[in-house]
């Protein structure tokens, strides 16, 4: 089974997202950011009236209680200021947060089906999940408190000049260290977390199957096998772990050291100002607490800083689901008939390993036609051929009468309604019965529903009824019966079933098969086969063997032919001759 | 890490649990006390130090004494730079030891129980252990520091204040826990709507799993537009849920900076007016002024420390709840059976001949599966081998395989996943294995150091059932009950299997429960179970000629 995996979106790719994101709601965005700058103003001005207060106290001209009172009002701006501006910047960073994963869905929905159908789920699964999540946290948290952060520094040091130019040379103490350690540290960050945070995942994804195979280790006797998996898991999560706590173990000093300097420098330099006359009191205060007041917002611009740029490496897989080229050039050619043909066929995984060698089989409208052989022989391939589902590597499969069209020429939408494969994976969608069953066929009517229900013998509970994950659970036979009436209803005029029975007990296979031969009578079937008994009913039999079909004919021409049919149907049925005359 | 024992805990309490955290690792965790209050104690102490370099360095224009006081507000620096690393690693380390420690007890568990396990506790609750929970219980840990370390600060800066100035010391002391008081009922909507908000999210993030995890059948289908539109109805619904979440929590973010505000506010109002009498000097002010901004920090960290502890106590009480469940099976047989022997199922009268092939068909495939577990004593019954009650047989588990196709193929390379964990059968026993199971096209592609993904679902169910048999013919017990094993392989290899088995299992017992004629065609014997109990035995063809009902059952009531 090749897995393929999916492409990773470009880093060019990601920014130009992300600046078209923040376009898209110009006037949201220009109303946060307002916000937090007006909030980080009136924050500013206590340091600066403390100051003003401190030259007041010396000389004796204070108005104490005036500036107290303007200190508690600018207080109450600036808490009611930067309530809005974190509520608007939240309510922003919530709405670009489902567009984002709302187009992701869409982008997943419109993967090509070839690629579905042959991609594991895996990656899917864990972009949909993990990085969605991810992503959110940043959008959400992140974003807006680089902005704030961001915001708060510019102004500050606003202040800081404003409050006078001198004073407020020595924060540049701090800039080496903090630009330097941060940029080290940035380097490795992003690869680092990645890989400390996959050594979790493979961490809990053992524990998970441990638990999920707890039965398994008890028969096989893999206790201690298990155990050493998760202890090595273990390992290797502390030694990434270590890895990071190493990058901050230098970074943590040389970013305190920033925030340290700039106070003392500001102190000593401010206090030699003062002496020598160039500087008051109150200015040295004023700057010495605005250096201090930087320490919080530079902190929160810092420690966001590795979590935007992880953020962007998932919000790179989530644009990836986008680059998978298209796998059908629809034209506008429609076909005039419901008669479909394979000529010549040949097909191939791998370039230079064709897995079929020129297959031709003229499907007869109406017929069930049987496909058996040994696995790995082309059956499952043919099968996503005639469905339309890939292409051959040369050769055609046609829908058509007199001007037949290849079905990779036909819309998805087109190309349901003439044909659809069943394979044996049958999902269970979270939600009623009935949102199972409408999905082939959105126009359906209660009616029409029940009648298909009926059509599969169907045995399990009522439409109204929540099924799958977090409903009511369906036994493999009722989930199969859910797949074929789905079918039913979505009324395709040549069905692919591929080992659509395998997963039953043997008597409720059966008991489906022959309650859909009503269903499925005046519809071309072909049945990929495990067991002999479907062959038996068949109209005709398809032997696939080494990427070709061998036998072909009706069950009682290839009994006669003594092929390789033959055998299996004696070694199936033992001495007793088939019940062909019940 | 990961410790080689992990320990036996505590698990008669959630607290208890806890307990037994913080005294199995006590000396980092003092440690970390230690190092947190000393990583809040420079900041406590910076404010003095910057209002003593205000009076006597720039006030009293003393160069000597400013850079003195530099000197000190550096020391204070690097104090605080090498407490907070240092501090850092010691909680990380003490967060990832619980974490793992407890992921390691979880795991040890997992593995005593084994069956009991899925039919008392479902995957998911015991996954969400360690995932979820080992956090939580990480985070006791780290917080133990910090809280300690805020309490310590606390009690400096108490002491600082009431020594300089006791009324204005009384303002900041009285004040800092009125704000964290008034703050605290903000935390309660916020807490509620984030709850909503979550289960919200977990709602929309199992529809985007569900719906990509029947991406091949929607896409086969059709219904891109239906399921498109539920997803976005849904996405809807958690952005305004966290809409209401932010309200709420830009009520507390506007609180943390209204509140304290007005302290510094009050403060500096009090400070000048003493300032201005002289009772206290400027630098002083600044000092107080430092201590309101500083002292809100630790007394958050305390608010945290209830709140961690409350969380982690939930979690420990999941972890005590998988603790304290017990196998079903007690498998304590001490007598030595030496097999080939026979082994009688008294319930359905079944009588498995050593050395051969017997095959169960049964009506109805409960009834087989029954027998399956009474056999490999998964459930209580009167089964005997060589005659003695399987009950007192030692080493049941490996004298008796019963291999189940819900059994998991697990992740790694091919030949780990399939090899026994004594490495018995060694290299060619695997290889016979594979062969009988006609798996070599599997393990052709990419050999036996490929690597299976996890539950091994990059094969299809054809393959995957193959791998099962080829592991389960490798382990080679005495016995093995092989239940349905060719459910799901197409009538060729079916029919190829069921002429391998024999000879790979030739000297030693077997048991398949099936209802293909195929493989019942190979068995050495055939017992045909009805409601519970065998009516019919011989070969097939015997049974087919003989038994009108087995015939129905085995070729479908023949078309």
């Amino acid at each position: 089974m090749s897995t393929a995996i999916l492409p990773v979106a470009t880093r060019a790719q990601v920014r130009a997202y992300a600046v078209a994101l923040a376009r898209r709601h110009p006037r949201a965005l220009a109303g946060a950011l307002a916000l937090h700058a007006l909030a980080a103003i009136s924050g500013l001005v206590a340091p600066r009236l403390l100051g003003g207060l401190v030259d007041g106290v010396r000389t004796g001209t204070a108005h104490i209680d005036a500036v107290g009172a303007a200190i508690a009002g600018f207080v109450i701006v600036q808490g009611v200021l930067t309530r809005y501006a974190y509520f608007a910047s939240a309510r922003l960073g919530e709405r670009v947060m489902a567009e984002l994963r709302e187009e992701f869905v869409g982008r997943v929905l419109g993967l090509p089906l070839s690629r579905v159908e042959r991609a594991g789920t895996g990656d899917l699964v864990s972009r949909t999940s993990r990085d969605v999540g991810e992503l959110s946290g940043v959008v959400r948290e992140a974003v807006p408190e680089m902005v704030i952060g961001s915001v708060t520094v510019v102004l500050t040091l606003g202040a800081l000049v404003l409050t006078g130019p001198l004073v407020a040379l020595p924060v540049l103490l701090g800039v080496p260290p903090i630009v330097l350690g941060m940029r080290w540290y940035l380097k490795r960050a992003r690869d680092g977390y990645l890989r400390e945070e996959a050594a979790w995942a493979e961490l809990t994804d053992g524990l998970a199957e441990t638990v999920q195979g707890a039965r398994t280790v008890e028969a096989f006797g893999l206790q201690r096998r298990r155990i050493a998996r998760g202890d090595a898991d273990i390992a290797r999560s502390f030694s990434r772990e270590r890895y990071t706590l190493g990058l901050r173990t230098v970074l943590f000093p040389v970013v305190d050291g920033g925030y340290v300097l700039p106070v003392v420098g500001t102190l000593v330099i401010g206090g030699l100002l003062h002496a020598h006359g160039h500087a008051t009191l109150g200015q040295v205060t004023a700057a010495t607490l605005y250096v201090q007041q930087l320490i919080g917002p530079v902190d929160m611009l810092l420690t966001r800083m590795d979590e935007v740029q992880i953020g962007g490496a998932s919000l790179a897989r989530l644009l990836g689901v986008g680059n998978v080229p298209a796998d059908r050039v629809p034209t506008s050619a429609r076909p005039d008939g419901e008669r479909i043909a394979v000529r010549d066929v040949r097909y191939a995984y791998r370039p230079g390993h064709d897995v079929l060698h020129g297959v031709d089989l003229a499907l007869r409208p109406g017929e069930r036609l049987a496909m058996v052989g040994p696995s790995g022989a082309g059956k499952s391939t043919l099968g996503r051929l005639v469905a339309g589902i890939d292409g051959p590597r040369s050769g055609a499969v046609e829908v058509g009468d007199d001007a037949p069209v290849p079905l990779v020429e036909l819309p998805l939408d087109e190309l349901r309604g003439h044909v659809a494969l069943v394979t044996q994976e049958h999902h269970v969608f979270r939600g009623t019965l009935r949102d199972n069953l409408v999905m082939a066929n959105p126009d359906a009517t209660d009616d029409q529903i029940r009648a298909a229900l009926e059509a599969v013998d169907w045995d399990g509970p009522d439409l109204t009824v929540q099924v799958g994950a977090a409903g009511e659970d369906l036994s493999p036979a009722q989930a199969q019966q859910l797949a074929l009436a789905r079918l039913v209803l979505a009324d395709p005029h040549t069905l692919v079933l591929d080992e659509a029975t395998s997963l039953l007990d043997p008597r409720a296979a059966r008991r489906l098969e022959r309650s859909l031969a009503a269903v499925l009578d005046g519809r071309t079937v072909v049945a990929i086969a495990h067991r002999l008994h479907t062959a038996h009913d068949a109209d005709r039999v398809a032997v696939v063997e080494g990427g070709r079909i061998t036998e072909l004919g009706t069950h009682e021409d290839l009994l006669a032919e003594n092929g390789s049919y033959a055998a299996l149907w004696t070694s199936w049925h033992g001495d007793r001759q088939p019940a062909d005359n019940p | 890490m990961p410790v080689s024992d992990p320990g036996t805990p505590d698990h008669t309490s959630p607290t208890r649990y806890l307990l037994w955290l913080v005294r199995v690792q006590r000396r980092s965790v003092i440690g970390v006390a230690v190092l947190g209050s000393l990583f809040f104690l420079s900041p406590a102490l910076m404010p003095a130090v910057i209002g003593r370099a205000i009076d006597d360095g720039v006030a009293g224009e003393d160069t000597g004494a400013l850079l003195r006081w530099a000197g000190v507000l550096s020391a204070l620096g690097v104090l605080q730079m090498v407490s907070s690393v240092t501090r850092h690693r010691l909680a990380v380390f003490n967060w990832l030891s619980a974490a793992y420690r407890t992921i390691q007890i979880v795991t040890r568990q997992t593995t005593r129980l084994g069956a009991t396990l899925p039919k008392r506790l479902t995957a998911g609750e015991v996954v969400s252990v360690g995932i979820s929970d080992v956090a939580r219980l990480g985070d006791v840990l780290d917080i133990v520091g910090r809280g300690t370390g805020s309490v310590v600060a606390i009690a400096v800066v108490a002491v600082l204040l009431l020594v300089t100035s006791w009324p204005l010391g009384l303002v900041v002391l009285v004040g800092v826990p009125l704000i964290l008081a008034l703050a605290a009922p903000l935390l309660r909507p916020y807490e509620r709507r984030e709850d909503a908000h979550r289960e919200l999210v977990s709602e929309l993030n199992s529809t985007a799993t569900d719906l990509v995890a029947g991406l091949r059948v929607l896409r086969g289908v059709g219904g891109e537009g239906l399921f498109a539109e539920r997803y976005r109805r849904r996405s809807q619904d958690v952005r305004r849920a966290g809409v209401r979440v932010a309200w709420a929590e830009s009520r507390i973010s506007g609180a943390e900076v209204l509140l304290p505000g007005l302290l510094v506010a009050l403060v500096t109002w009090v400070g000048a007016h003493f300032a201005q009498d002289h009772r206290i000097t400027i630098g002083q002010l600044v000092a107080f002024y430092g201590y309101a901004v500083f002292l809100v920090e630790p007394l958050r960290t305390i608010g945290e420390m209830a709140q961690k502890v409350t969380k982690g106590r939930v979690a420990a009480g999941r972890v005590c709840r998988l603790l304290a469940v017990e196998p079903e099976i007690t498998l304590s047989g001490t007598r030595a059976v030496e097999g080939p022997a026979e082994l009688v199922d008294a319930a359905s009268g079944l009588v498995v001949r050593p050395g051969r092939v017997t095959a169960v068909a049964a009506a109805d495939p409960r009834d087989a599966a029954a027998v399956a577990d009474r056999l490999g004593r998964y459930a209580e019954g009167d089964v005997t081998y060589n005659g003695v009650p399987l009950a007192e047989v030692a080493d049941v588990r490996s004298k008796v395989l019963v291999a189940v196709n819900e059994d998991r193929l697990f992740s790694g390379p091919l030949r780990n996943t399939l090899s026994p964990p004594s490495g018995a059968s060694g290299a060619s026993g695997l290889d016979v294995a594979i062969e009988a199971a006609a798996a070599d096209d599997i393990v052709e592609v990419d050999g036996l150091d490929g690597h299976v993904a996890e539950a091994g679902r990059e094969f299809s169910g054809g393959q995957r059932q193959r791998l099962r048999l080829v592991r389960a013919l490798a382990a080679d017990p005495d016995v093995l009950v092989l239940v349905e094993p060719t459910s799901a392989v197409d009538a060729h290899t079916e029919s190829a299997i069921a002429e391998r088995i024999g000879r790979a299992r030739s000297g030693r017992t077997t048991v398949i429960a099936t209802t293909s004629p195929l493989v019942l065609d190979r068995a050495d014997h055939v017992a045909f179970v009805e409601h519970g109990e065998v009516v019919a035995e011989g070969t097939h063809r015997d049974l087919l000629d003989t038994e009108p009902r087995y015939a129905a059952v085995v070729t479908r009531g023949a078309s």
